[in-house]
């Protein structure tokens, strides 16, 4: 008898006194990474309705995180469910009614415990209704904490790629359009518990049921959505790991490699 | 009036007993004014010499008569002088034993305290001299000030006072005639002053501004025999150990050496400090000429957490006036600052983030994490140069630097893929060597990470099954039940009321999914088990714990237990309870003092040969609350200081236990009377029902040579204080009793007292009558009316 064969029925006995089912899947499915829309209004929540799927695609693809693809138009409204999960997107092209204060308490409360929103305005303006709506009421959720740019050097610029350098100083927000060259958030010490952002990653993302992409990116094309999905996987990756690059020790290798520039 | 009753009296004053204020007798004096101002007016026909003679007489009608208002009296005494007191000091320090040249001659001479003995004598002259102007006392002095007498300090062979506090002599003068006057003090010593004022004025130097202002306070003449010089004296000492008293593991510490030579020629040798007998650092010291006081900085790194005793030597020289302050001995409590802890992940996930960010936020945690960001499966599209990946550092982890962690945690962690096989028994020495391990699960993790059969299977409290990969584990949701142990165990105890605890275990979101373990280690204690899975009729343990030798472990077989900190707050919790949970697990994995059941403490880890030292067992049961009437024993080890600041021979001596047992609190209060120096290793023992636990300790005990530490002579600083008390000061064999300042006595006795009240006798009211008549007969004489 081959080792292989000689542990696979040795497991298969001791699986036999644990009785359990052979076929037993792998540990928490359900606590594989998945992201989900916040459906915050009736209408006008899922401008993109295939854009999380994809990106989730890219990051199983590129990096060891293990995913649970959301099904097209996966979301959680204002309740329990909120808080299974801890990374939510927010997009849209118009503008919505006040949040109860309810929901403001509670939005709170899943930022205060780690959650991270990632607002992603699909109109292709800086200051478009839905960002108008977006903003009054985050200033309600951060009533002393005011929307600030996020400066170049944050660690949401190397959690996994590298964004700025010498020749290309601005960290920008690729996505469909470039109207605001910053990503824009709320802080709560050196963490962001919400970016905004105004350039239509999610519409970067998006693919139909043919794999053609959605929409054209403009003005970039091609390189623009690469870097639409690196800045999407480093949202993934600063919500996984928060400031892990910023520890000391991944100092010395990221300024050595701050020379690099897309073509 | 007989006038011999004046020959009695030394003394006298004039009293006026007459209660009058000051406003009345003005009053009186200024009407008596007016009086003899319309006299002389109303008498001014007169003659002159007529005039002013019935004007004269009426003032001093008027005047006797105010004198007799305001009741005179004369205070008559007999008074003689106060003595006042002078205060002999004779310093009887060990450092008087010493022996000192005699000038002009190259041979030893007769002791420090020989000389002031010879001395002594000359004091009856000096007693009787000045009987009648000061009361003498004499005193001895060391640690502290004590009352004794000429004869019996002349009796005196061996001086023996561990120190030579002459400060607190000086202060104990004071307190001693507290009321009294002091006329003077006679210090004789060799002018060491282990005390504040010696401490404060360095070799060379004046007084200090705090030192004059004490000295002061005596308001006398201190006088200043001086009894040893420094010519001839030869000695390398260790003057001072400057250490703190404790410090922090992995974090350099400075110990700085203080040494004292004289009398070496120009020369270098080496100052050693050991650890634990061994040879830690050595250092070169070379000897300048007149350059006595020498600093040796040592700079090093503990590595152990516990008390750890060092030594400090220097090597003993032909001809040195001592031996015994040629090494020197202090303890070091080694203390963790904040807990290092190496969290190595195999992929990003929840379970990942809400732990980093348990562990970051903790100030007492230091965190160093590696995460598995991308494997050799994931797509690589991209230059290495465009990502911010770092190699996986794993012989700098787990070869270099794993000793310097707490604890490490494997976080859904397979070692397959990163070439880490080499290094699994690092971590399971690391573990049995004292270090926290726990594998927390996932798909990497136990079996499915490959750990069937490896090193760190051995240290794990559970056992693994064959296979890997998905085989081994369970998808299915489940709540872990707490075991017996568990419900009392400080890490699954999340509220002190056991019921409170159960519910809460209740109420916390379910865990999704589990490794399978075939069961517990038959050391390891299961603190929780799956509600469902079973393997040999037993229920899966899910949360196991287990001492490896000297380092603990735990196993938890989920990778969900995040959902205890998010997703339980949509139900209304707080994350209070995954705080708890992952804190108390950290603390016991580190082995957190607070966390043992059974803890010896003793306020003072350095004592002196004889002295009783108080020790406290404190022993709690496994939920904490005070273990009444338990019975246990103390083991006492002796080393022997030889060994410990030597390459002699590391000698031990087990001692008679202790028995002890506690009370209703449960203390048992102890103590120890460690007879020899040495270092004591204490260990406490109680048995429990599943076998022993224990605390340990270690006290260093060493004779007191505080007083060996500096044994120059300190004749300038004598001097000193002669000159600036207006003493004088002189040096031993050419002293003389008769050069003493003393200030004379300010106070007066009065023997005897008379006080004759002159305004109530027959003279004055005769005299005034006399006067009065006198006055009318020659006003009628003289044509006036």
């Amino acid at each position: 008898m081959h080792r292989r064969d000689f542990l696979t029925h040795s497991l298969a006995g001791a699986l036999g006194v644990l009785g359990l089912p052979s076929s037993a899947l792998a540990i928490g499915d359900d606590d594989r990474f998945t992201v989900s829309l916040l459906k915050y209004s009736d209408k006008g929540w899922n401008t993109r309705p295939t854009a999380l799927r994809r990106m989730l695609q890219e990051v199983e693809k590129r990096t060891s995180v293990e995913i649970k693809p959301p099904p097209d138009g996966d979301h959680v409204t204002f309740g329990p469910d909120l808080f299974t999960r801890p990374m939510l997107f927010m997009c849209g092209e118009s503008s919505f009614e006040p949040w109860s204060n309810e929901r403001i308490d509670m939005m709170r409360q899943w930022m205060m415990a780690g959650g991270f929103l990632v607002v992603d305005s699909s109109e292709g303006v800086s200051d478009g209704p839905f960002l108008r709506s977006v903003r009054r009421e985050l200033a309600r959720i951060f009533p002393d904490e005011p929307e600030r740019a996020i400066p170049t050097d944050h660690v949401i610029y190397k959690s996994f790629y590298l964004f700025n350098n010498d020749q290309n100083p601005y960290a920008e927000p690729h996505g469909r359009v470039e109207v605001d060259r910053k990503l824009r958030g709320h802080f709560d010490g050196d963490r962001v518990p919400v970016v905004i952002s105004a350039n239509d990653m999610l519409g970067a993302w998006a693919r139909d049921g043919f794999g053609r992409w959605e929409y054209d990116v403009v003005p970039g094309g091609s390189p623009q959505r690469e870097l639409s999905f690196r800045m999407g996987i480093n949202l993934v990756m600063y919500a996984l790991c928060v400031n892990y690059k910023a520890d000391q020790v991944h100092i010395p290798f990221i300024l050595k490699r701050r020379k690099w520039r897309v073509q | 009036m007989n006038l011999e009753i004046f020959e009695q009296y030394n003394s006298g004053d004039v009293l006026w007993l007459g209660d009058w204020g000051l406003l009345w007798i003005v009053g009186l004096l200024v009407i008596g004014a007016l009086v003899v101002g319309l006299s002389a007016y109303d008498l001014r026909p007169l003659k002159p010499l007529r005039r002013w003679t019935l004007v004269a007489l009426r003032a001093l009608v008027y005047l006797l008569a105010v004198a007799m208002l305001l009741e005179p009296a004369l205070d008559l005494k007999n008074v003689s002088k106060v003595k006042n007191n002078v205060a002999v000091l004779v310093d009887t320090s060990s450092s008087m034993q010493l022996k000192t040249l005699e000038q002009g001659k190259g041979d030893e001479g007769s002791s420090r305290y020989a000389l002031i003995r010879d001395f002594l004598p000359e004091f009856a002259a000096l007693v009787e001299r000045e009987k009648e102007a000061h009361e003498f006392t004499f005193f001895s002095y060391g640690e502290s000030l004590a009352p004794s007498s000429r004869q019996a300090l002349e009796k005196s062979k061996q001086p023996s006072a561990h120190a030579s506090d002459l400060t607190q002599a000086l202060i104990g003068v004071k307190k001693h005639y507290e009321g009294k006057e002091i006329g003077g003090v006679i210090v004789l010593s060799d002018g060491i002053d282990s005390g504040a004022i010696g401490r404060r004025t360095k070799r060379g130097e004046e007084l200090d501004v705090t030192s004059q202002a004490l000295l002061a306070e005596l308001e006398a003449p201190i006088n200043t025999v001086a009894a040893g010089r420094a010519e001839g004296l030869k000695d390398v000492a260790i003057s001072r150990i400057l250490h703190e008293d404790f410090g922090f593991v992995h974090n350099k510490l400075s110990v700085q050496v203080e040494l004292q030579v004289i009398g070496m020629s120009e020369m270098s040798f080496p100052v050693t400090l050991r650890r634990e007998g061994q040879v830690l650092q050595t250092r070169q010291v070379t000897l300048e000429p007149g350059k006595t006081r020498y600093l040796v900085d040592f700079d090093f790194v503990p590595e152990k957490i516990g008390k750890e005793i060092y030594a400090v030597s220097v090597p003993v020289f032909d001809g040195e006036a001592l031996d015994r302050n040629n090494k020197g001995y202090f303890l070091l409590k080694v203390i963790r600052d904040k807990v290092r802890v190496l969290q190595v992940v195999g992929r990003p996930s929840w379970d990942e983030r809400l732990m980093r960010r348990l562990l970051k936020r903790n100030p007492n945690v230091d965190l160093i994490s590696f995460f598995i960001l991308r494997t050799n499966q994931s797509l690589n599209n991209v230059r290495q140069e465009e990502m911010s990946l770092i190699p996986f550092p794993t012989q700098e982890l787990f070869e270099q630097e794993l000793g310097s962690f707490d604890l490490v945690i494997f976080q859904n962690f397979n070692f397959g893929p990163y070439d880490m096989r080499k290094y699994l028994p690092e971590i399971e020495q690391f573990v049995r060597d004292g270090g926290g391990f726990v594998m927390i699960g996932g798909d990497l993790s136990f079996a499915s990470g490959g750990y069937t059969r490896t090193p760190i299977e051995s240290v794990l409290p559970v056992e693994l099954p064959p296979g890997s990969g998905d085989a081994v584990i369970d998808k299915k949701n489940f709540r872990p039940v707490l075991t017996e142990a568990g419900k009392r165990h400080p890490i699954t105890q999340l509220a002190f009321d056991p019921a409170t605890n159960a519910k809460l275990w209740g109420e916390l979101p379910e865990q999704k999914g589990t490794n399978i373990v075939l069961g517990a280690k038959p050391w390891a204690t299961v603190l929780a088990r799956h509600e469902s899975l079973t393997y040999n009729g037993e229920r899966m343990p899910v949360i196991t714990i287990g001492e490896v030798d000297d380092g603990r472990v735990m196993a938890l077989t989920t990778d969900s237990t995040w959902r205890w900190g998010f997703e339980y707050l949509g139900k209304g919790g707080t994350p209070r309870e995954y705080q708890l949970f992952w804190n108390n697990a950290i603390r016991w994995l580190i082995k957190d003092p607070e966390l043992k059941l059974v803890k010896l403490e003793m306020a003072e880890d350095t004592h002196t040969p004889g002295a009783a030292v108080p020790l406290t067992v404190r022993v709690s049961k496994p939920d904490y609350t005070p273990a009444e009437n338990v019975t246990g024993e103390l083991e006492i080890v002796w080393r022997s200081l030889e060994g410990l600041s030597s390459d002699a021979e590391d000698k031990r001596e087990t001692l008679p236990s202790i028995p002890f047992k506690t009370g209703a609190s449960g203390v048992a209060n102890l103590e120890y009377t460690p007879v020899k120096p040495g270092a004591y290793e204490l260990r406490a023992k109680v048995a429990v029902a599943d076998g022993e636990l224990e605390d340990q300790s270690t006290m260093l005990v060493v004779d007191d040579v505080r007083e060996w530490r500096d044994i120059i002579p300190r004749d300038a600083l004598l001097e000193s204080i002669s000159n600036l008390t207006q003493g004088e000061h002189m040096a031993l064999p050419d002293a003389s009793v008769s050069n003493f300042a003393f200030a004379e006595p300010r106070a007066v006795k009065i023997n005897r007292r008379k006080v004759i009240h002159l305004w109530d006798s027959a003279i004055m009211f005769l005299l005034i009558l006399t006067l009065l008549g006198s006055e009318w007969t020659l006003r009628r004489r003289w044509g006036r009316l």
